[in-house]
């Protein structure tokens, strides 16, 4: 069920499902999606205070931090700007996954590429940043992020629901389009309508 | 394992088998063993596919016993790809039975005269080298069907198919995994073709009724292991990662930095890359019944494999690597899972290496023979190779051949092999890798071992460009020895960020022989072998103008950071100066 009026009454979709099916929006976490946030707040920042990752979580999970692809080694010292993009991964497998890692023993072997910080200043414009989360970040942050909303392409969001077998359908069990209740045979025709960008809500009631 | 087999398929009247004791070759295994047999026995100058090349297959000094990990085997010959030496290795169950057997390795010599094809079936009782023409052009499915109804279920097999039989360069050497299915591929450098020049269609080991091998300080030996395994498990990416999601897991993060080779390297990210990433790959596995979750071979405790099955929930390959999804996807702009698994299939089903014929297909779609990301032409493609007709065969010789037949410019290949899934204008010091190990270019050459543990060559700050001949240098050492022990290259993920974790490796190893092994035997032994196998390259003709990456990689920009490869000539010949 969908905790209050408010959820029910917000722009955008939301979807009651059971547990199990969360995984199947993982195609757009990966895929990235948008958060708004204030230009010039840095990746500590914005992980820890605006989308409520522990810090420990930070330091201890969150291997590699790629900020426009790339490897970024201080969060507290990158920041993000409109447009920016911003991908979070566990450790890795492999030699490049190691390299990728923060503060890496091999980072030489990716000096071309890391990230280099330049002076910047918090000039609370807002900025929409797009945020992809892979592997076990995506497993273990996703469903909380997905239940907070996130902002995602209409395009992405039709063409993943459109290929859902009849038990995904069977396993949602309420769906609000900006805060009308509607059944799952009037969702993609109504969605069509919708402008490029969507909020999307996705909460399972065994979550919560 | 104090014991080599020799089977001399030249022999006056057929094959002959001899046993010898290990000798000069005590206290090697894997890679050490078949390098040392290779660079000491076989003319660096002679025709792979001849008489006097040999074909060397090695358990690792660990493999055969009860040390978690230990299924790695080795094959070693003087490859037809890159004119060099070569070490190929590969999971399954064969390293534990083939050690247990009691052979340090198989060395096969000589050349059939005729055009007979052999099987050869190694058990307690002894070797039988048989004659069977019934075999030939066998898909190794089909034929590994065949050695189950023959010899049972309790067997593991070292096989060709029909690539091998017909000497690509392409070919592989397929090792059966736990389920008996050939899975498991010694892949690169076309040692599949060596086996075949040999007539050796299929090894058949069967280990029943013989014991475990046996440390000569059990005790220690079994702490030593319950350490590492503890330490396997409790580290993020060999406890949690792999096993979540395999190797491809590799995908989003090496596309999100712009180091994903796609189109044949012209471009560093791949738009579909989600589509085909471990994530969705697990997830489908899930759906469809597979198995997420799997190991190659028993004893495995990181268990990076899986099952794939087809859309209507049947087996269709094992979970495609990061290499071959690369290969077969992004690099040819294919975005279709199950065309990437069909091809997985039919790649172990010829004996085909994924890298190679993945980076082939790429280069043939440049030369336009298909367009990129039509996955359909891309499996006709491989099916040529199957069936052995001209274009199959231009293309069964890897990616070097068929950019040369096809007047292509562009071929990312180093000493003819072609290159793996990371492009080195995004990470550099891979790059240094590629270009110099003696294999060609090669991902598994210098791995992520722990230089912070090692200290070989003092301390490299990371975050410092200068260091990457260095790091490479210490790589390629640590690698070579761990390819020594028939540890899975994946615990190295555990010793890198874990001391106790290298030091309970240290231990198994030395409560296995009863020989104290410390951090500096393990990098001597390492750089024993390198230097064993540079030495064989020098003299099959090779000089530092090998050791270079194809001349686009420093001319090209690689987008999106649209950079080249900037390390310098001089300091790729550093990286062997010890």
């Amino acid at each position: 069920m969908l905790r209050n009026e408010k959820d029910k009454s917000r722009k955008g979709l939301s979807l009651v499902i059971s547990k199990r099916l969360i995984s199947v929006f993982s195609p757009l976490l990966q895929h990235g999606f948008s958060v708004i946030t204030t230009e010039g707040t840095n990746i500590k920042e914005f992980l820890c205070y605006h989308l409520g990752f522990s810090p420990e979580y930070l330091n201890e999970r969150i291997q590699s931090i790629l900020l426009n692809g790339k490897p970024v080694d201080n969060p507290d010292r990158a920041t993000l700007e409109d447009g920016s993009t911003l991908a979070l991964s566990a450790s890795m497998p492999g030699l490049v996954g190691a390299t990728l890692r923060r503060e890496s023993i091999l980072a030489s072997f990716r000096s071309t590429i890391t990230h280099k910080e330049k002076n910047k200043t918090k000039d609370g414009r807002p900025a929409r940043v797009t945020l992809k989360l892979f592997n076990l970040v995506m497993k273990e942050s996703g469903p909380h992020l997905l239940k907070q909303g996130i902002i995602v392409e209409k395009d992405e969001l039709i063409g993943l629901l459109k290929n859902q077998p009849s038990s995904f359908w069977e396993g949602c069990k309420e769906i609000y389009l900006n805060g009308e209740n509607i059944i799952p045979d009037e969702l993609l025709e109504k969605i069509e309508s919708e402008g490029e960008w969507i909020f999307l809500q996705v909460i399972s009631p065994e979550e919560s | 394992m104090e014991k080599i087999l020799r089977i001399d398929m030249g022999a006056d009247g057929g094959p002959k088998v001899k046993e010898e004791p290990l000798g000069e070759y005590a206290g090697l295994g894997g890679r050490g063993l078949t390098s040392a047999i290779v660079s000491k026995e076989v003319p660096p100058l002679c025709h792979p596919l001849g008489p006097e090349n040999k074909f060397v297959i090695a358990p690792g000094l660990l493999s055969g016993t009860l040390a978690a990990m230990s299924g790695r085997i080795s094959v070693g010959c003087k490859s037809p790809l890159t004119g060099g030496i070569k070490e190929a290795n590969a999971g399954g169950q064969p390293a534990q039975v083939l050690a247990r057997l009691g052979y340090a390795a198989i060395v096969l010599e000589g050349k059939p005269k005729g055009d007979d094809i052999y099987k050869i079936v190694i058990n307690k009782d002894g070797v039988q080298v048989i004659a069977d023409n019934s075999l030939k052009m066998l898909p190794n499915y089909d034929l590994i069907d065949r050695m189950k109804s023959e010899y049972g279920d309790n067997i593991a097999c070292i096989s060709i198919g029909p690539a091998g039989e017909m000497k690509m360069c392409a070919a592989s050497v397929a090792c059966t995994d736990m389920e008996l299915r050939p899975t498991r591929h010694a892949g690169r450098g076309g040692v599949g073709a060596v086996m075949g020049s040999k007539g050796v269609k299929v090894i058949v080991l069967d280990d029943s009724g013989l014991p475990m091998r046996t440390p000569k300080d059990p005790d220690k030996f079994k702490e030593a292991n319950k350490l590492f395994v503890q330490g396997l498990q409790q580290h993020a990416v060999t406890g949690q990662a792999l096993p979540a999601y395999g190797t491809n897991v590799l995908t989003n993060i090496i596309n999100e930095v712009g180091g994903y080779p796609t189109y044949n390297f012209k471009e560093g990210q791949f738009k579909g890359a989600s589509k085909i990433s471990g994530e969705t790959e697990a997830e489908l596995e899930k759906q469809r019944g597979g198995v997420p979750t799997h190991g190659c071979h028993r004893g495995c405790v990181i268990r990076c494999s899986g099952i794939y099955h087809d859309k209507d929930g049947k087996y269709l390959t094992k979970q495609p690597e990061y290499e071959t999804v690369w290969a077969h996807g992004g690099n040819c702009g294919i975005d279709d899972m199950d065309a990437i698994a069909r091809m997985d299939f039919l790649d172990d089903n010829y004996g085909l290496d994924t890298i190679e014929m993945g980076a082939t297909i790429a280069v043939a779609m440049e030369a336009g023979l298909a367009k990129f990301g039509d996955a359909e032409a891309a499996i006709r493609l491989i099916e040529e190779v199957g069936k052995g007709t001209y274009l199959g065969r231009i293309l069964g010789n890897g990616a070097e051949f068929t950019g040369r037949a096809f007047g292509l410019e562009r071929i990312p290949v180093v000493k003819g092999q072609a290159l793996p899934a990371y492009d080195p204008r995004a990470v550099h010091g891979i790059g240094v890798t590629y270009a110099t190990s003696p294999m060609g270019a090669d991902h598994t050459a210098g791995y992520a071992v722990a230089q912070n543990v090692l200290k070989v060559g003092g301390d490299v700050d990371p975050l410092k460009p200068e260091g990457q001949i260095e790091l490479s240098r210490n790589l390629q050492i640590a690698t070579a020895a761990i390819d020594s022990t028939g540890m899975c290259l994946f615990i190295a993920f555990a010793i890198l960020d874990q001391p106790e974790t290298f030091q309970a490796l240290m231990d198994m190893l030395s409560a296995f022989s009863g020989e104290a092994m410390t951090a500096d035997d393990f990098m001597d032994l390492g750089k024993k072998i390198l230097t064993m196998e540079r030495d064989f390259n020098k003299r099959a003709g090779f000089t530092s103008k090998h050791d270079r990456l194809p001349r686009f990689f420093k001319t090209e920009p690689l987008p999106p950071h649209n950079i080249t490869f900037q390390v310098k000539d001089e300091d790729l010949d550093k990286v062997f100066n010890w």
